[in-house]
């Protein structure tokens, strides 16, 4: 759109809540809410105290309520967030300040570099948490089957390890060492 | 140069506080409060009671209007409410509705 760029004045302070389609500078004060469907840019001198939700948001000032980008959301040195992140790519600058939940990606679905990485970093750390309580178990009555036992799982292809996988990581420490005694026991018998 | 701009395509409900010229170009609704120039540009809309050192209008305004020096109402500005302010000014083809109050 060729109109001039919105722009809220260091001095002005608006009080109630701002919508449009296009970008908005906001270098003074809005109590209140901002929806755009545009870029919006909070200045350094920029206090925005409610919600903030356009296409892209620069922050390089205050806001207090949550950020919701539809592309993006870049808080830049000097800028102080008290509220939730939210938007598909987020970026946060050192010398920003932030208390709030930040989340990229679109909820559901993980387009996000870093929504990608926090589940991908909880399986991982979770075998050993079962692996090794099962271990000890199994030490003390038959030291060569467990040894076995782990030794395919670990080395079986996709299969075995998509079999394996989803069945120990979910129950926690007690119901999997439940478990292994289970199947000692059942060894013992046979 | 003005510094606060609603730009054609923004809408502001609520209420607007500034010390600096206000060029309103999309839509308020509320109240507007300057110290220096406002201009309701053509097209724009604004419903609000507007306060300010001088008022240009070409667009759309209903509220009341108070300047400390003047209100100039431009052809194409449609303005109904009450204007209070030491010089008013009236172009041919404006819009008007409401009382002049120039300090007489």
């Amino acid at each position: 759109m060729a109109a001039p760029p919105s722009v809220i004045g260091r001095t002005t302070r608006v009080r109630g809540r701002i919508t449009g389609e296009v970008d908005l500078d906001v270098q003074g004060f809005v109590d209140g809410e901002i929806a755009v469907g545009g870029d919006v840019t909070i200045d350094a001198h920029g206090m925005v105290g409610g919600g903030v939700r356009g296409r892209r948001l620069v922050v390089r000032g205050a806001v207090k309520g949550d950020l919701h980008g539809e592309e993006a959301i870049a808080l830049e040195d000097g800028a102080r967030v008290v509220g939730d992140v939210r938007a598909p790519r987020v970026a946060i600058a050192p010398g920003a300040l932030v208390r709030g939940f930040v989340e990229t990606g679109d909820g559901s679905g993980a387009p996000a570099k870093t929504s990608r990485a926090q589940p991908a970093a909880r399986p991982a750390a979770a075998p050993p948490r079962v692996a090794p309580p099962a271990a000890k178990a199994h030490a003390v009555p038959a030291p060569s089957k467990p040894a076995e036992k782990s030794a395919p799982a670990a080395h079986a292809g996709n299969n075995a390890a998509a079999s394996a996988g989803p069945r120990r990581p979910p129950p926690p420490v007690v119901p999997a060492l439940k478990k292994a005694k289970g199947q000692i026991a059942k060894k013992k018998e046979r | 140069m003005a510094s606060t701009v609603i730009g054609a395509g923004i809408t502001v409900e609520g209420e607007i506080t500034t010390d600096e010229d206000v060029v309103v170009a999309g839509t308020v609704r509320g109240k507007l409060s300057a110290k220096e120039s406002v201009t309701i540009e053509h097209g724009a809309t604004v419903e609000a009671d507007v306060s300010g050192g001088s008022l240009v209008v070409a667009g759309s305004l209903t509220g009341n209007v108070t300047a400390n020096e003047r209100v100039d109402l431009q052809s194409g500005a449609r303005v109904i409410g009450n204007v209070k302010a030491a010089r008013v000014t009236i172009a041919d083809g404006a819009q008007f509705k409401g009382n002049v109050d120039m300090d007489v």
